[in-house]
């Protein structure tokens, strides 16, 4: 390649020289890349108006002769093309800035590339390096704000934790909503990570710094190609490959710290004291003042006699300072990558090591990272690549998701009562399970369960693949692999002897070790093929088979010697084993053909064949086909050289993709094990046969356009999309009186339609010489309106959900449906609510439907980000914001803490201030009542008193770095050398009234969930 | 040329893999078996009727509910609001009931899948086939019997205008969808008649078998001692005292009792009167939330206030302790009643300490872990003593009632007849039979109003909610299925 290039060059040289005699000025220079400075061989140097024109050398240097008064065009891929008049100059040196969307660069489609030019899909692009410094383990976290139509969340703040991916809103009800993982052509398992005791991330084995690209399929016609798996979306991830040429470094470092983003402000042990005496005697106003507070004290463990006085002297001890804490995060990061002509490599290694914001949960992992190239002949390159992780985390007492556990600190320590001292005069633990606990319902010392309990996760995984690329003629390339994804998960759950909640049994030991082979083999041929200059033929063609096995073993022992013995071995009473296997095969067939007319004209087709254990008999296979045409407007003569218009390119797509995330056996009748009794086996059927189970389908449409502006310094796309979601699979409710209580079926259907709209502009731009003044801005926004649209029979509300997971036709899936909170009756103090008549009523007895109604969803009606960057003489500044609005969640942490003395737990104390105490006053806040229900009246926080408006706008990171100059590291033999400070999660506007709105509901809402950390880093990113 | 040649032997090679694997897309589940096949073969059956007892551990069932929520719903039980369990029950709020609707039924078409396999199981003796029989009929009738009890009224007391009769009869097995029926409820008749039979049955099929059991599992004791129990709910006292004294007679299962050994039987791991006792390994272990000794105790160990482990939410109200004390010896001094040792102080682990019972206290030898008598041999003397007086055989009742009695420590009583006779029968069963499950049934059955203390309020038997609601579910899934009236 370079040795025809060279002689090109020598070609147009010599042709040049025999023009010159015509000419009157020979101009020489050199072009540099604006970005590094390094040389730009290739670059297009053509004289306007006339059809003369160079290249550069390997050195950048052109040659040229022109007329004195002459345009010179300079053009060059990825890079934005400059037009510089000549003015009788004889040297011209010229820096070429890159193209900031890379109009014309490669990316990364299903199973290939494609220039983006051309692409007629919708896909959204985010780089590498966009992401490379964020403090979040899992690239997929980072991404949150950085592309249209994606959402994300966090499940908590537990580092390395698990994270919520949706593409283009919820399009199932039953099934999975996580789009389907490739890295470097390997379909990753991304389901089985989530380790039993702690939240965990299967994405935590890529180092964000290997990352070259991600790319996130979003409409049928770019994820087609992935059949029955891509309804979810497809995260394309691409990472960094070898480049021949001398042996290049890149070292980045970070440090920082992790600390709580706020405490709650709760009750001091004198307010919880008045208001516990206040909610007793409301219940019963007859009782003597004085014999309540006996009650009051003695009920918490203090002399029922104190005194005014003695009670003004009690200490106050704040609980959440000492379990929620701040940490420190550690994150290093290698990589070295050259080669030969004939072979290249790409290594690395990282390990970082980041605390939580909560005692005693961390996070320490690492990853070895080889990639190797090698040409076997001019036809046959063999690639290998291989990646080893390990990490492990410390998770918190009550498991990954949180939940109401005594024992737990992130769920506990705002509601313990105050008085409680942490430790002992002695410096033992105050409150132990031996001395009956501390005082209050909330009865452990969770500093103690923390301390001493070990809860633990690894996971070691590997991922391998061989590729071999043929090539059979020109344009014809025949490309096998084979990929493993191997992961080992080992849970480990030690509680301690000395606390409460294994005290009564001396101790108890879980193991859960989980295996997860995940074998895949696929060949694809290509073809690429240019017929008379303006029509061009890419087509592809592949199979697929795809194994994946997952097999656990779980056990458990109780009665150790003493809390040294930390294996279960050593445990006298075994108490439970348990194994589980399970596994699905899919196999499919696909192809894609792309046609374009010189550029103008554009059209792709792609399909899948696929077929997955998991259907049901008659029901194997289904087909998933794809279609979808491009106009680029700014490729016809009107528009072309236009300096205004860069693109304006037309898209529309068209096709049908499949959800396969269900269960591995969803669609057998079964009989099943562990029914056992009296120590002997038992089994017991355990599901009805449904042979017709199939794919759910979405069809999408999408329209779109995309387009660059004024030299491309506005660009972006605007997208209209419509996705039906079909034959989506529900437990249709049986009668119990049939031994079963659901059938597997594909009956719902459900809609999502939106807006997506992306713009990148660069506002001020002086850095031609690439240390001025440059400010650019980048700003996505998605709308998503989600809507359940058919059950079965004449349902319009499926029955048996959760208030939080009703499905009802002609709203969101997952909506919300309770009683509307009325406030509080002025002259007594009690909760009110809303019956569907909009009476008022203060007992939520009867059928829920005469009450209830649907007051708001989960799934965010708006998302996005906004980011701006500042450059100036290397120094650089941005700040990334991500927003999110309409999302509806229960906040059962401050329903706890809204009780006010109901029961023997503390309360925040906006509730107390506010509540009712005066006949008359207006509030929200109920007055305090022991046990929460006045006579004949439902709980305080009932209905939607705590279901909360869960939008936000977060500054997610502000940086601000030094790029030290080329000069200065030339010296020092430096290629490139930055140093930055970051802040993540630096501020968050929402009117949450919890610790921080971003959470997954796993079962038990925000209850102990650990909530996001705020992360300030200190960086260091060095190119040797 | 050598590239397009080798290109067309991959192609060829990639069909021939795919077209070649005919089990391409094969996988069989290794932790479950396909249902159609599953019952051919005698361990196959063995393991189902296995399967079904596994049901009964429920705590929907035996676990808890039939044994706390009687109590809890009737004038036995008093919630203190540790955790807030079972003090909806207690408070008789709506919906606040049994909901052992779901387990029953499942359990009841494990029953039937097994009594639809046998005759076509191979390789098995009929001695077997009649073992594996007895034992599916005495379930089915048990689980019967516990739904009716639950949902429908008794039919000496049945409220006409509100009744909607028994509950749905299903006596064969589904294992796909095409089975399913939307049955109707069958009549209380219909449905008493249903549960006679297979007891009957059942019993046959016991002799017939040759077999004998522990208490852990069926027997013919057991389904002799149920059939007295269901005779008595449906008014059929002859019945009820011949069946009582059969399962009195065989002996085999179920000792009676001394004063002397009476505490100890309730902490040794199978009570030694159970009849019929569900028995929970390790692993079964309910646990701290909602087991009956987390449900009725603080304590771990009797007479150790020290250490706490349960929450103690449903305590003896003060109605229940003042009846064991209630008999004073001529000195004026109360009358120890032994029964009454089973009720100890518990601890302040949970708040204010509470008088509770101990009948459960991790008697399996690890906390929250405890066999659950369903019936004892106590009960058949009480049943015995009852279906006597109520046909008019005093003397054979105050026989029986003494049995109880002077066990207890109290004198035998004299010249008791009539009403008099049937209050002391029916206040000798509260106070044997207390926090087993027994004080709401034995209360609804006779039609009885359940008078609380404050705060909370009485019950009339008129009470729409002296029955459980079907779930709205199932009203939902079957068109053809009445809810109970009030709900």
């Amino acid at each position: 390649m370079m040795m025809r290039k060279n002689l090109l060059s020598l070609l147009f040289a010599v042709i040049i020289g025999m023009q010159a005699f015509a000419q009157d000025k020979t101009v020489s220079g050199k072009v540099t890349s604006a970005d590094d400075g390094t040389p730009l061989p290739g670059v297009s140097v053509s004289v306007k108006g006339t059809s003369r024109g160079t290249t550069t050398d390997a050195s950048g240097v052109y040659k040229i002769s022109v007329s004195g008064n002459a345009t010179l065009i300079f053009s060059f891929i990825g890079f934005t093309s400059q037009q510089v008049g000549v003015n009788n100059r004889t040297i011209i040196d010229l820096q070429l800035a890159s193209d900031a969307q890379e109009l014309s660069e490669a990316v990364v489609v299903g199973y290939g590339t494609q220039s983006r030019r051309t692409l007629t899909g919708s896909q959204a692009s985010v780089k590498g390096s966009e992401i490379a410094t964020m403090p979040t383990n899992s690239f997929d976290k980072a991404l949150q704000g950085r592309a249209a139509g994606v959402q994300i969340l966090g499940a908590n703040g537990t580092p390395g934790g698990a994270a919520q991916v949706r593409v283009r809103g919820v399009g199932t009800i039953k099934g999975g909503t996580d789009p389907l993982y490739v890295v470097d052509g390997v379909q990753i398992n991304s389901n089985s990570g989530s380790a039993a005791f702690t939240s965990s991330n299967p994405l935590n084995y890529l180092n964000p710094n290997d990352i070259e690209s991600i790319e996130v399929l979003k409409d049928a016609a770019s994820a087609a190609i992935y059949g029955a798996a891509a309804a979810n979306g497809v995260v394309l991830i691409t990472t960094k490959k070898g480049k021949s040429g001398a042996t290049k470094v890149s070292f980045d470092y970070f440090t920082g710290m992790v600390e709580p983003t706020q405490y709650l402000d709760v009750l001091n042990t004198q307010e919880w004291i008045a208001v516990r005496n206040e909610a007793l005697i409301n219940q019963s106003p007859t009782t003597e003042p004085g014999a309540a507070m006996r009650t009051t004290l003695g009920a918490i463990r203090l002399d029922p006699a104190l005194t005014t006085d003695q009670i003004a002297a009690l200490p106050t001890y704040d609980w959440q300072k000492e379990s929620y804490v701040s940490g420190r995060t550690n994150n290093y990061s290698i990589s070295l990558n050259g080669g030969s002509e004939k072979s290249t490599f790409y290594l690395s290694g990282s390990y970082n090591g980041t605390d939580a914001n909560v005692r005693n949960v961390d996070y320490k992992g690492g990853n070895i990272n080889a990639k190797i190239s090698n040409k076997v002949t001019s036809r046959l390159t063999v690639d290998n690549s291989i990646n080893l992780s390990s990490f492990i985390q410390r998770g918190q007492f009550g498991g990954p998701g949180g939940g109401s556990f005594l024992g737990s600190p992130t769920f506990s320590a705002p509601l313990i009562l105050p008085h409680n001292p942490f430790y002992k005069d002695d410096g033992t633990y105050y409150g132990t399970p031996a001395d009956g606990g501390i005082a209050g319902i909330l009865n452990q010392n969770v500093l103690m369960v923390s301390d001493l309990n070990k809860i633990e996760s690894r996971v070691n995984q590997a991922i391998a693949s061989t590729v071999l690329t043929y090539k059979i003629m020109k344009g014809l390339s025949f490309r096998p692999s084979a990929s493993i994804d191997y992961r080992f998960i080992k849970g480990f759950n030690f509680q301690d002897p000395r606390t409460a909640d294994a005290f009564n049994v001396r101790g108890r030991i879980q193991n859960q070790n989980t295996e997860n082979i995940n074998f895949i083999l696929n060949a694809v041929v290509n073809y690429d093929k240019q017929i008379s200059s303006v029509h061009n033929i890419s087509a592809l063609a592949g199979a697929e088979y795809r194994k994946d096995q997952s097999e656990n073993v779980q056990q458990s022992a109780e009665g150790i010697p003493t809390p040294q013995f930390t294996v279960a071995g050593a445990a006298a009473n075994p108490i439970t084993t348990f194994a589980s296997w399970s596994a699905f095969k899919k196999a499919g067939v696909f192809g894609r053909v792309s046609y374009d007319y010189a550029g103008k004209y554009l059209l792709g087709l792609t399909a899948r064949y696929d077929g997955s254990s998991r259907f049901g008999a008659n029901n194997l296979w289904g087909f998933f086909p794809g279609i979808s045409a491009g106009w680029d407007l700014s490729q016809e003569a009107f528009l072309k050289n236009n300096a205004y218009v860069n693109q304006l390119k037309l898209r529309v797509s068209y096709g049908s993709l499949g959800a396969d995330q269900i269960g591995n056996f969803d669609s057998r009748g079964l009989y099943g094990g562990g029914f056992n009794y009296g120590g002997v086996s038992g089994i017991a059927p355990t599901q009805l046969a449904n042979p017709n189970l199939r794919w759910e389908q979405n069809i999408t449409t999408n329209f779109a356009i995309d387009y660059g502006l004024f030299n491309n310094r506005v660009q972006g796309s605007l997208e209209y999309f419509i996705r039906t979601s079909k034959d989506l699979i529900l437990d249709r409710p049986v009668t119990w009186l049939s031994g079963y209580s659901t059938i597997s079926e594909n009956v719902g259907e459900l809609q999502n339609k939106g807006l997506e709209f992306d713009i990148k502009t660069v506002n001020i731009d002086k850095s031609a010489n690439n240390r001025g003044f440059k400010w650019t801005t980048s700003f996505n926004f998605t709308q998503i309106d989600n809507k359940v649209t058919k059950l079965y029979d004449t349902l319009t509300t499926l029955p048996g959900r959760a208030v939080d997971g009703w499905i009802k036709i002609g709203y969101p899936v997952n909506s919300i449906y309770t009683a509307e909170y009325a406030g509080v009756n002025p002259a007594t103090g009690r909760a009110m609510w809303y019956d569907n008549n909009g009476n008022i009523i203060y007992r939520l007895a009867g059928n829920p439907d005469s009450y209830s109604k649907i007051i708001g969803g989960q799934i965010p009606k708006y998302y996005g980000g906004l980011t701006n960057t500042f450059s100036f003489k290397g120094f650089d500044l941005e700040v990334f914001l991500n927003y999110e609005f309409g999302r509806t969640v229960f906040n059962n942490q401050s329903a706890f803490m809204a009780e006010n003395g109901g029961r023997l737990f503390n309360t925040l104390r906006s509730i107390y201030e506010n509540r009712w105490t005066t006949p008359g006053q207006i509030t929200t806040v109920p007055r305090p009542f022991n046990g929460n229900a006045e006579t004949l009246g439902s709980g305080i926080t009932a209905g939607s008193r705590f279901y909360e408006d869960a939008s936000f706008i977060r500054v997610k990171t502000l940086t601000f770095g030094y790029n030290f100059s080329r000069d200065l590291l030339k010296k020092v033999k430096i290629d490139r050398a930055r140093l930055y400070v970051q802040g993540y999660n630096l501020y968050t506007w929402s009117k949450w009234t919890g610790f921080d709105s971003e959470f997954i509901n796993l079962g038990s809402g925000n209850n102990g969930a650990i909530p996001q950390p705020r992360t300030i880093t200190f960086g260091l990113q060095l190119g040797l | 040329m050598k590239g397009k040649y080798s290109f067309k032997i991959a192609v060829l090679g990639l069909v021939l893999t795919f077209a070649s694997c005919t089990d391409l897309l094969d996988v069989e589940p290794r932790a479950s078996i396909d249902s159609v096949t599953a019952l051919t073969t005698e361990d196959a059956v063995n393991a189902a009727v296995n399967g079904i007892y596994d049901r009964l551990q429920s705590t929907n069932l035996y676990g808890r509910d039939l044994v706390a929520i009687p109590e809890a719903l009737a004038d036995n039980g008093r919630a203190t609001n540790k955790s807030g369990r079972l003090n909806p029950e207690y408070q008789n709020q709506v919906n606040a009931h049994f909901i052992h609707w779901q387990t029953s039924y499942f359990a009841i078409n494990q029953a039937n899948l097994v009594l639809d396999a046998l005759p076509k199981v191979e390789k098995m003796t009929q001695a077997n086939k009649d073992f594996v029989e007895a034992q599916a009929l005495f379930i089915r009738g048990l689980l019967y019997f516990e739904l009716m009890r639950a949902y429908a009224y008794e039919p000496s007391v049945e409220i006409k205008e509100a009744s909607k009769g028994g509950v749905p009869l299903l006596k064969s097995g589904v294992v796909d969808a095409t089975q399913i029926k939307l049955e109707s409820r069958a009549s209380i008749n219909d449905v008493y008649e249903s549960i006679y039979g297979d007891l009957t049955a059942s019993i046959a099929k016991f002799t017939s078998s040759g077999r004998t059991a522990t208490a852990s599992f069926a027997n013919k004791t057991a389904a002799q001692a149920m059939f007295s129990r269901v005779a008595l709910y449906r008014g059929d006292y002859t019945n009820a005292a011949k069946y009582a004294t059969d399962a009195l007679a065989a002996g085999s299962v179920g000792r009676f009792q001394t004063r002397d050994t009476y505490v100890s039987a309730w902490r040794a791991a199978n009570h030694p009167e159970s009849i019929f006792e569900i028995q929970y390994q390790t692993n079964e272990n309910i646990g701290v939330n909602t087991s009956l000794q987390t449900s009725y105790t603080t304590l771990v160990a009797s007479g150790n206030r020290t250490q706490t482990g349960g929450f103690g939410d449903l305590v003896p109200t003060k109605a229940l302790l003042d009846a064991y004390e209630s008999e004073k010896d001529a000195d004026g001094k109360t009358i120890v009643d032994v029964r009454r040792s089973l009720y100890e102080l518990g601890t302040t682990g949970r708040g204010t300490a509470e008088i509770e019972c101990t009948k459960f206290l991790g008697r399996s030898g690890q906390v929250n872990l405890d066999n659950i008598p369903v019936i004892r041999v106590s009960e058949m003397y009480l049943n015995r003593a009852e279906a006597l007086a109520r046909s008019g055989n005093a003397a054979g009742a105050l026989t029986d009632l003494n049995v109880i009695r002077t066990r207890a420590g109290l004198p035998a009583a004299t010249g008791l007849t009539g009403a008099a006779l049937i209050t002391e029968i029916m206040k000798q069963r509260r106070l044997e039979l207390a926090f087993e499950g027994h004080r709401f049934f034995d209360m609804k059955r006779l039609g009885m109003d359940i008078t609380k203390a404050a705060p909370v309020q009485s019950l009339a038997f008129t009470d729409f909610r002296m029955l459980a609601p079907i779930p709205i579910r199932e009203i939902q899934a079957n068109a053809n299925l009445k809810q109970n009236t009030g709900y």
